[in-house]
Order: C-alpha cells, then sequence, then structure tokens
C-alpha cells in the first residue's frame, strides 16, 4: 500500500517522458499511454479512498536536499483531502483525457497535446500529495509551466502564446509572494514540513511572532495567482485561448484550485495569533487588528463579485465560463477567509465535477458549430445536440445552486459560513447572495441564448450531436454533479479540518434538508437568489437576437465588456514602473556604462595607439603578446621580491 | 598519475599533435578534438562517480599529484579536487565537448581554431584542478589569450572588433588586478610557496593583520569580479558572447568566466576571512545589481544573444549573493549554481549559435515560430529558457533557491530583490525570448531553417541531461559540496554551524552505508 501513491504520482510522468521520446509519430498509442496513465491513478485512488477512508496515514519521505538547516524531502501526504483531491484529479482528468481523444482526433500535434496533459496530472498530483512546503512550490511551478505549455499549445497564433505568456507572468508575480513566505516560515520555524510547522505551532502558537499575518499573507499570495484572485485574476480569461478540454481540466476544475487547496492544507497557519511587524504598523497604523483571513476572505469576496459582473456581459460562451469559474473562485477563497476551509473543500470538489460538465459541454457545442465560440451565432440547439443540452442543463442548474444539486449544498455552506457569528461577516453574506443572484442571471443568459430559441446562423442550423467518446464523459460528469451534494464530502473534509460546529453524515435522506436545518437563512437566501436570477434572464432574453443590455444601458454594459479595464490599467502600470525601469537600465547600460566609460577609455587608448603607431599594428595578437609579456613581467618582479 | 592529469593532459596533448597536422586534413583535425575531449568528459565522469571512494589526501582534496617545478619559488605542479572543484571539473569537461560538437559551423582556418579551443579547453580544466596559485593562474591565462583571439578572427557581427577590443581590455585588467592580490597575499603570507594547501593552512593559523588583509581583498574582488562579470564591470560580457563563435562563447561564458568565483571561494575567503566579513554587505549590493539591472537590460534587449549574454550576466548575482551570506547552505548553493549555470549558457549560446547558422540572423524581430520547422532546437529552446527563469526539475532552481535560503538570515532584503529577479524578471525576459522566436508565426526566411540531425542534437542532449539530473538529484551535488563548504564557512565565521555538525555526522554515516 505505501507504493500505491508513489505509482500515481509517477506513471503520469513515464507518460509524458514516454511519449514526448518514442511515441510522437503514433498519435493514438500516445493517446492511449496518457489515458491508460490517469487511468490506472483512478483505480488506485479508489484503492486507497476504500482502504483508508480519509485516515491520515504516516507520511512518507525520500530526502531532496539535506544542509544540516535546511532539510527538504519529496514526500507523500496522504490524508483526508489529499485522498479526495486525488479522486478528482485523476476521475475528472480521467474523462477529459477521453474527451480529449475525440475533440483533438484531427489535430496533428495530438502526442505533443497527450505529453503535456500527462505532465500536468503528474505535477498537480505532486501539489496534491506534497508534504512540505518546497515541495508543494516544486510542483506549483511545474503545474505553471504545463498551463503554459497548454494554453500555448497553438502556439503560431499570436493570441495563444501571449495568453500562456501571460499566464506564466502572472502567476510568477504571486510565486514570488509564496516563495518569501516560505522562507519566513523556515526561517522562524527551522523546517518547512507541513506536520512539523503544525506540531510546532500547535505547541507554541507565538512562534511567528510579529511576523505571523505577514508569512500568512505571502503565502496567500501564491495562492492569489494560481487560483486568479483579483488583482492577479487577468490571466485567466486569456488562458481560455487553449484547446476546450484544457480550460475544463485545468483553468475550470482542477489547477486553478490548487490555491484553495494549498490554504486549507496549509490553514494551520492562519490560526495562529496574528500580528504586524512594528515597522509595517509605523507606516500603515490602519492594519492593526486586521487579519490574514479578514484580507483574504475579502479579495474573494470581491473576486467573486467582479468576475460575476463581468461574465453577464461576455459573448464567448468560454469566457463566460471562465468568468463564472473566477466568480466561483472567489466563494472558495472566501470560505477559507470566514475561516471555514471544509465548506471550501466542499465547493472546490462540487465546482471540479460541474465546471468541468459545462466546458466540456460549451466544447461538444463548439466542436458542432465548428469552432464558432459567440452564442449570438448559435440558439436553437435543444434539438440538435439532446445529450449535450441535457447535461449542460444540469451543470447549470448545479452551478445555480438549485437543490438537490451539488452545488446547492456547497455554496450553502459557504454562505452559512458568512453567518457565522464568530468568523462570519453579514456584508460578505449580502456579496455572496448577490453574486449567487448574478451567476443565475448569467448562466441562464448563456443556456437561452445558446440552446434555445431560432438557429441565429448556418453553422447552427447544421449542427449534429458530438461523437460517443466526448458525450460519455459528459453523462458522466452529469451523474456527480447532481448527486455530490448528498454524498457527505463536507463531513469528509471534517476529518483533519478546523470546523465551527460539528459535520456529520447520516445518509443521503438526511442530507437533502440539512442546509434547511442547519442554516435556514442561508438556505433561504440562496433559493430565492436562484429564483431572481434566471427569471431576471428568462425575462430578458427569451427570443432575442441581440443582448438587449447592450442597447438599454451601453455605458454599463461597455464597462463589464471591457474586464473593468484592468488589462488596460495594468499594461499602464507596468509601463510606468517596470517597463520604464528596464528601459533606463538598458539606456545607461548602452550609453553610460558601455558608452562614455568603455568608449572614452577606448578612445583614450585609441589617441594613445595612434601615438605609440611607429611602434604597434594594434591588432589583436600584438594584445596577447603584450599580456604576456606583462606577466612575465609581475612574476621577476615577484622574484626579485622574494630573493631580497 | 592523477586522472586530473589526463584530463588536462588529453587536449593540451591533442593540441601539440595537430600542430603537426597537415592543415587540409580538415576531418582529422575535428576528430582528434572531439577525441580529446571526450576522452577528458569520460576521465572527469569517471572522477566523479569515484569521488566519494577516493583517498582523503591533505587540506581535504582527493586524487592529488604534486610534482614540484621551481623548489626556490615553491613552484610546483599540483592537482587536486575537493567537493567544490569535482563538479566544476565535470560540467568543464562536459562543455568543451558540447563545444567540440558545434565548431561544425567553422569553415576558415580550421587549424588555427581547433588548436586554440584545444588551448582553451586545457588552461579551462587545469586552472580548476590546480592547487598551486602560479598554475592556477597560468591554466587560466592560457585559457583566457585563446579567447580573445577565436572572437577577433571568427567572431561575427558589426561590433566585432570594439567586442574583442573590450573584452581583451576588460579581462586582461581584471586578471592582472587579481594578479596582484595574489602576489601580494604570496609576499604577505612570507612563506615563500605557492602551495594553496599550506598557504590555506598556515594562514588559518597565523591570520594576516586586519590591515593587510584589509587592503588585499579589494584587489581579489575586484580583479576576480571583472573576470565574472560582477555589476557594473560587466559590460564586456553581453557585446563579446554575442560576437563570439558559438563553442568560444558556451566555453567562456559557462566555464571559463566562474574561475573568478572560483578563485573568490578558494582564495579570498578563506585566507582573508576577517576582510571578507566586512565586505560582505558590498558584494551582495553588487550581486543584486547584477541579478536586477542586468535583468531589466535583458528585458530590452532584441538581439538574442545580447538577451542571452545580459541574462548570464544576471544569474552571476546568485552565486555573489549566495558568497556573500557565508552559510553553508548559501556557499554550497553558489556553487550549485556555478554548475548550473555552466551548462546552461553553454546550452543557450550552443542552441542560438544553430539558429544563427540556420536562420541568419538572430534579431527576434525577425524571427519567431520556429518550433514549427525545428520541433528539437525550438524544443530545447524552450527548456534552456524555463531552466534561466528557475524551474523546478533544472539544477539552476535548486541552487538558486539554496542561494535563496542562505541568505536570508543576514541579507533579508537582498534576498527580497534576488526573489523579483528570479521570479519576476527572469520569467519576462525569458519568455519574450521564447514568444518572439519560438513562438508565434513564421516569418519569410530565405530558406526553411532544418532541424538538428542525431549527430547535431548529441551535445544539447548532453548538457540537457545533465541539467536536469542535478535539478532532479540536486543531492548527488550538494552532498559532494557540503563538507567543503562547510569547512570554508568555518575558515571565515570561525564557528561551524551548530546543525553543520550533525550533517556531518549524517554525511559520515551515509558513507558508512555505502
Amino acid at each position: 500500500m505505501d507504493t500505491l501513491p508513489w505509482i500515481i504520482l509517477l506513471l503520469p510522468l513515464f507518460s509524458a517522458a514516454g511519449i514526448t521520446i518514442f511515441t510522437q509519430k503514433n498519435r493514438d498509442l500516445s493517446a492511449k499511454l496518457s489515458i491508460g496513465a490517469v487511468g490506472v491513478g483512478f483505480v488506485l485512488s479508489l484503492i486507497l479512498f476504500v482502504s483508508y477512508r480519509g485516515e491520515a496515514v504516516p507520511t512518507q519521505q525520500i530526502e531532496w536536499i539535506n544542509l544540516g538547516k535546511l532539510g527538504i524531502d519529496i514526500g507523500i501526504q496522504l490524508d483526508a483531502i489529499s485522498q479526495l483531491m486525488l479522486l478528482i484529479v485523476t476521475g475528472v482528468g480521467g474523462l477529459i483525457h477521453i474527451y480529449s481523444y475525440g475533440y483533438m482526433r484531427e489535430d496533428r500535434s495530438v502526442s505533443r497535446f497527450f505529453a503535456s496533459l500527462s505532465l500536468f496530472t503528474f505535477s498537480m498530483l505532486g501539489i496534491v500529495l506534497a508534504s512540505n512546503f518546497v515541495q508543494m512550490f516544486i510542483f506549483w511551478e511545474l503545474v505553471g509551466l504545463s498551463s503554459y505549455l497548454l494554453i500555448g499549445f497553438w502556439y503560431e497564433r499570436p493570441s495563444a502564446a501571449d495568453a500562456a505568456k501571460k499566464a506564466f507572468i502572472t502567476n510568477r508575480l504571486g510565486d514570488f509572494g509564496f516563495i518569501l513566505g516560505i522562507i519566513i516560515i523556515w526561517a522562524l520555524l527551522g523546517t518547512v514540513s507541513f506536520d512539523v510547522a503544525r506540531d510546532k505551532l500547535a505547541a507554541d502558537p507565538a512562534l511567528l511572532g510579529s511576523m505571523a499575518t505577514v508569512a500568512g499573507l505571502l503565502i496567500f499570495c501564491g495562492a492569489m495567482g494560481k487560483s486568479a484572485q483579483f488583482p492577479l485574476h487577468v490571466w485567466l480569461p486569456d488562458a481560455m485561448e487553449g484547446p476546450t478540454p484544457v480550460s475544463a481540466l485545468i483553468h475550470a476544475a482542477t489547477m486553478v484550485a490548487a490555491g484553495v487547496y494549498m490554504l486549507c492544507r496549509t490553514f494551520f497557519l492562519f490560526e495562529v495569533p496574528q500580528a504586524w511587524p512594528e515597522a509595517v504598523l509605523g507606516w500603515f497604523p490602519f492594519l492593526e487588528g486586521i487579519t490574514a483571513l479578514g484580507i483574504i476572505a475579502w479579495i474573494g469576496g470581491i473576486t467573486a463579485l467582479l468576475a460575476a459582473l463581468i461574465a453577464v456581459q461576455q459573448d464567448d460562451i468560454k469566457r463566460v465560463l471562465a468568468y463564472s469559474t473566477l466568480s466561483q473562485l472567489g466563494y472558495m477563497v472566501m470560505a477559507v477567509g470566514l475561516a471555514a476551509p471544509v465548506a471550501a473543500m466542499y465547493h472546490l470538489t462540487t465546482h471540479a465535477f460541474f465546471k468541468a460538465l459545462l466546458f466540456l459541454g460549451a466544447g461538444s457545442v463548439i466542436h458542432a458549430m465548428h469552432h464558432q465560440q459567440d452564442m449570438w451565432e448559435m440558439g436553437g440547439l435543444k434539438a440538435k445536440l439532446p445529450t449535450t443540452y441535457w447535461t449542460f442543463m444540469v451543470g447549470t442548474l448545479a452551478l445555480c445552486g438549485v437543490p438537490p444539486f451539488s452545488g446547492f449544498y456547497s455554496k450553502d455552506a459557504v454562505l452559512a459560513a458568512a453567518l457565522d457569528g464568530h468568523h462570519g461577516s453579514p456584508l460578505l453574506f449580502v456579496l455572496g447572495v448577490g453574486v449567487a443572484v448574478l451567476t443565475a442571471f448569467y448562466m441562464f443568459r448563456l443556456l437561452i441564448t445558446t440552446f434555445y430559441g431560432q438557429a441565429r446562423s448556418e453553422h447552427a442550423e447544421h449542427a449534429h450531436e458530438s461523437p460517443r467518446v466526448m458525450t460519455l464523459p459528459l453523462v458522466l460528469l452529469a451523474v456527480p454533479s447532481l448527486l455530490a451534494g448528498l454524498w457527505g464530502i463536507d463531513a469528509f473534509a471534517a476529518k483533519m479540518l478546523p470546523v465551527s460546529h460539528p459535520i456529520e453524515h447520516h445518509g443521503w435522506f438526511h442530507a437533502v434538508l440539512e442546509p434547511v436545518n442547519h442554516s435556514p437563512l442561508a438556505a433561504t437566501f440562496g433559493l430565492l437568489a436562484v429564483l431572481v436570477g434566471a427569471l431576471g434572464a428568462w425575462h430578458l432574453y427569451r427570443g432575442v437576437e441581440r443582448d438587449p443590455v447592450e442597447r438599454r444601458r451601453p455605458v454599463l454594459s461597455d464597462f463589464m465588456r471591457q474586464r473593468f479595464f484592468f488589462d488596460e490599467i495594468y499594461q499602464f502600470f507596468i509601463g510606468l514602473t517596470h517597463e520604464l525601469i528596464a528601459r533606463i537600465s538598458s539606456w545607461l547600460d548602452q550609453w553610460i556604462v558601455g558608452g562614455l566609460i568603455v568608449r572614452g577609455t577606448a578612445i583614450g587608448v585609441e589617441i594613445t595607439g595612434r601615438l605609440l603607431r611607429l611602434v604597434q599594428t594594434g591588432n589583436i595578437q600584438t594584445y596577447a603578446l603584450l599580456l604576456v609579456a606583462g606577466i612575465v613581467l609581475v612574476i621577476v618582479m615577484t622574484i626579485r621580491a622574494t630573493t631580497h | 598519475m592523477s586522472p586530473l592529469t589526463y584530463i588536462i593532459g588529453w587536449p593540451l596533448l591533442m593540441a601539440v599533435i595537430l600542430a603537426f597536422i597537415p592543415r587540409n586534413y580538415r576531418v582529422l583535425m575535428r576528430l582528434g578534438t572531439l577525441l580529446a575531449t571526450f576522452l577528458s568528459l569520460l576521465v572527469a565522469v569517471k572522477m566523479f562517480v569515484q569521488f566519494g571512494g577516493a583517498e582523503v589526501g591533505l587540506g581535504g582534496y582527493r586524487f592529488v599529484q604534486q610534482v614540484p617545478w621551481v623548489e626556490s619559488l615553491g613552484i610546483s605542479y599540483y592537482v587536486g579536487v575537493d567537493g567544490i572543484n569535482v563538479g566544476l571539473i565535470l560540467m568543464g569537461a562536459l562543455v568543451a565537448f558540447a563545444a567540440a560538437c558545434v565548431s561544425w559551423e567553422i569553415k576558415t582556418h580550421e587549424k588555427e581554431y581547433y588548436l586554440l579551443l584545444l588551448v582553451m579547453t586545457g588552461g579551462i580544466l587545469g586552472a580548476f584542478s590546480s592547487l598551486d596559485l602560479f598554475f592556477f593562474y597560468f591554466f587560466h591565462e592560457l585559457a583566457l589569450v585563446p579567447t580573445f583571439i577565436m572572437i577577433g578572427i571568427w567572431g561575427r557581427g558589426a561590433d566585432r572588433n570594439f567586442a574583442t577590443f573590450q573584452i581583451t581590455m576588460y579581462l586582461t585588467v581584471g586578471a592582472l588586478i587579481a594578479l596582484a592580490g595574489l602576489v601580494l597575499l604570496y609576499l604577505e603570507a612570507g612563506l615563500n610557496t605557492f602551495d594553496l594547501v599550506r598557504l590555506t593552512e598556515h594562514l588559518q593559523n597565523n591570520p594576516l593583520k586586519a590591515g593587510a588583509q584589509n587592503f588585499i581583498f579589494p584587489f581579489l574582488l575586484f580583479g576576480f569580479g571583472i573576470l565574472v562579470s560582477l555589476w557594473p564591470f560587466h559590460s564586456w560580457a553581453p557585446v563579446g558572447y554575442g560576437s563570439a563563435p558559438t563553442a568560444t562563447a558556451m566555453l567562456h561564458a559557462g566555464v571559463l568566466k566562474k574561475f573568478g568565483l572560483y578563485g573568490l571561494i578558494k582564495i579570498a575567503l578563506p585566507l582573508l576571512p576577517n576582510a571578507a566579513q566586512g565586505w560582505v554587505h558590498v558584494i551582495a549590493a553588487l550581486a543584486v545589481g547584477n541579478i536586477l539591472y542586468c535583468g531589466w537590460v535583458a528585458m530590452r534587449q532584441r538581439d538574442l544573444n545580447l538577451l542571452i549574454g545580459n541574462s548570464s550576466v544576471a544569474h552571476m548575482g546568485f552565486t555573489f549573493l549566495g558568497l556573500a551570506s557565508l552559510t553553508l547552505i548559501g556557499i554550497t548553493g553558489a556553487v550549485t549554481v556555478m554548475i548550473a549555470h555552466g551548462l546552461l549558457a553553454a546550452l543557450t549560446f550552443g542552441l542560438s549559435g544553430y539558429i544563427y547558422n540556420e536562420t541568419g540572423t538572430l534579431d527576434t524581430r525577425k524571427l519567431g515560430g520556429l518550433l514549427r520547422p525545428m520541433p528539437f532546437i525550438g524544443t530545447a529552446m524552450v527548456m534552456a529558457m524555463m531552466a534561466g527563469c528557475g524551474l523546478p526539475g533544472f539544477a539552476n532552481f535548486a541552487g538558486e533557491l539554496l542561494v535563496l535560503f542562505g541568505a536570508w538570515n543576514s541579507l533579508s532584503g537582498f534576498v527580497v530583490a534576488a526573489a523579483w529577479g528570479a521570479l519576476v524578471v527572469g520569467a519576462v525576459y525569458m519568455l519574450r525570448a521564447v514568444r518572439n522566436v519560438v513562438h508565434g508565426p513564421l516569418p519569410e526566411l530565405e530558406r526553411t531553417p532544418r532541424d538538428a540531425n542525431a549527430w547535431r542534437k548529441l551535445p544539447f542532449v548532453l548538457l540537457l541531461a545533465a541539467l536536469l539530473w542535478f535539478g532532479i538529484f540536486p543531492s548527488v551535488l550538494v552532498n559532494k559540496i557540503k563538507p567543503d563548504a562547510a569547512r570554508i564557512v568555518k575558515m571565515v565565521t570561525g564557528s561551524e554551524e551548530p546543525a553543520t555538525a550533525q550533517a556531518m555526522a549524517a554525511l559520515k554515516r551515509g558513507d558508512a552505508k555505502n
């Protein structure tokens, strides 16, 4: 049993390496290798899940670097949340691998695609199983690499190549904070291991001293990058330049959830007494009393609201889903900030199911529409793509939070956390309900425009259902999207994460009504929000040809369509700061260091050279000769000095 | 005889043989060069593998050989390796072989070219093996002079003459300043010997007066510093490499440049400990100058070689920062970066040389989309650029990570700046290069560039494999470096880090197991 996690982790790596080195030419074999690796991983993960059922297994470690004070291991941490994540990554990931086999069939670089996909699976599993901060950082970066490779899969398209670059660099901004946080934690606790750090902090919560809040926030920076939280959210919508299965797997279900997972994994850091360094308080006295979790909750909340507002006015169906992902990630981060990591893991799990389903459904539509992604070119696809339609419907209902679909229960857990007397915040509850209204609104807008009404283009009239290899994953994902709320995922995650009230699982029937018993207020408002949003969308978008909001509220619509001009503002600021510094440095280097000083000396030597022209020709061999002569001279002087 | 003598000897012997081969036997000369560098590489690999089991001699050196030469002055041919130079020599031998492989681009004056290449190789490997200060310096000069000549004759680009002039001037001045420092050290020690082991031991027991130390240290710091392109004495490097023939750039940027760092670690730190401690903040500040300033300059470059050259200068900052930390972790990291960067610099200059030969330009505005016609070269380029911006899995990450950890306690402000340079600035210019050269649409070129065939792939595959091997299993390097880095730290700071003692004990247990 001890070797199983290692096999799960390494199989995709072998698959990636094998495809790259040996099976580039054989597309079918490449795909099968990749699918096989993740499939076997899923079976083994199931075995682990069934045998351990959330019990923590002693951590296994292999020494990677040992330098006295700094010991870094590569290890396997197998406990409730990593067992859960293993199933999500290999299960949802496996289905998306199979779907890709159909979706990518006609692309000439199928082998490269599956190699990158396997590399991604390996890296993601590495994050899930990581037993220490540095190992997590290592796989964190590798996930960034696979995301870069897959966003830029169609690298000849400038937009794809630019998007890949933007994603990687934006993530690096977050990782800058992440690594500093890791170093600070190591400097103060003397370890990078999760277990040891947690035990040390449990024994003496004041160990981080005045750096507690700063260290926590720096670690959170990493999550901000990977989980695309405001203000580092700008890369995720552009990441939709990658093939649709990639959007489903990496930029919806798994990788972007890594930040949330990491926050849950390191939640012990945020439970220690919060304090700011004196110097920081001297400059910013208003920070007194503000905790890391408080900031995290608001960042999550702001992301959720901003992204939902932008989603309302997007026309590209993948972009709507991308902003929806941002918004849902905001919910998860907000849950962590509200000291409810269980709710965050719960929503992460259900979201992985239904968002993967929605993206794959969108992929099926795009496939049928010959790569047309504008929803206003679609319409009336309900009858032509029945399987896609019904499964997309399941995903939509789950995302909006209609009981008994899974999203209702996990979103309810987040909203209930905002109402919690101790850690909650009424303002964030109102914000959360508002986002739920917007979610229902933009999802029904998408559903109605795409599947109802009349076909609005040639392609939409002649659309055909996708092949079985693509629809089967849709159906298989629809099942957990519907039922995952009843399985007691929250109770499972609660085995190792702190909770404000005991969570137990008493079977399916009890689970259906659990939200109403636990927090009737949250459940009621959650339901009302769906109703308001869905009815609003139905009223506005039934049978229209163009978006009425664009006409009636042109300024607001433009702001939303231009994504509140974040990209432009960032461009401006980067141009004003970092690029400007680079320009100045480059100018200095060219004209001062390399120019005045070096060329000045050069001219000086030139003049001397002209004076000594009769003696020297100035060519390179002569310089070499002079050099040797110089050395000999110094040696002779040395000998003289020593003999006297 | 020590394997080191073979490692140095094969290229030099072959250079002598080449002198007698008629100049139109081009293939023979090429094969001879490949054979000599390959033999050096084989011996270096064997030595690296057998390092742990070898007998440890005086001063912690293994595979030692000493032949007295000028006894009145205390000069002897004296070679040996410890954990610090064993990896450097392996890296140097590998880069030398790769440089010989990529020399197919040379079409004129092959005889002189290969002769100089072999002399340069022998000089480089000799400099890193020598435990005698005279030969240490002599071998360096033996490698340096061919560098200038090769850039002058086989170099490319309009700036060639200026580049040659600049690199010659800078490096000659740097070498002479370092020489002055070494001579002063020799005189001050008053032992009448160039034997580094004896000097180290003597000065450890009878340290120089603070005044003398403080007087000599700047000579070594700036002399060696100029050789490593320490900011702000770096401007020779990007332009010089940009104009150099591929193999010269690979050998100099990859290996020879590390000579200055090696001198600082092996001579300046342990022999002048008090002065070293006083200079750490200056070194750290200059190191950040390397990392950030040269990184920013690299962001603005339009020529691929200038970009790589500036990035190579920027990476040197990490080794200086590691040195300045004066901790076991930092110095181990610095040596790891030296080895990793040597492999990486050779790889990137090798690849850019290949691209130049196929497309006739390195202007990033005229290039693009090379991944389609050249899948192997394009992929290798992406991997090299990723290694350059510190992606885990490559040796550079392990080294830079150790430097950041090691320097945190004493130099935290500098670490923040260095981390920004490593994670953000590095990513910006490396990915810009990928975007402009490898990604995007393929522009109109005179002819379709061809991908490398199996033979041309060989040097790149070897360099990449070494980068990955040391990146995935850094302990292969780290465990060798550790005891000697610990000894240097002890000599400089006077105290063994408490945890180091445990680490040494653990290492001994590990040795016993093996």
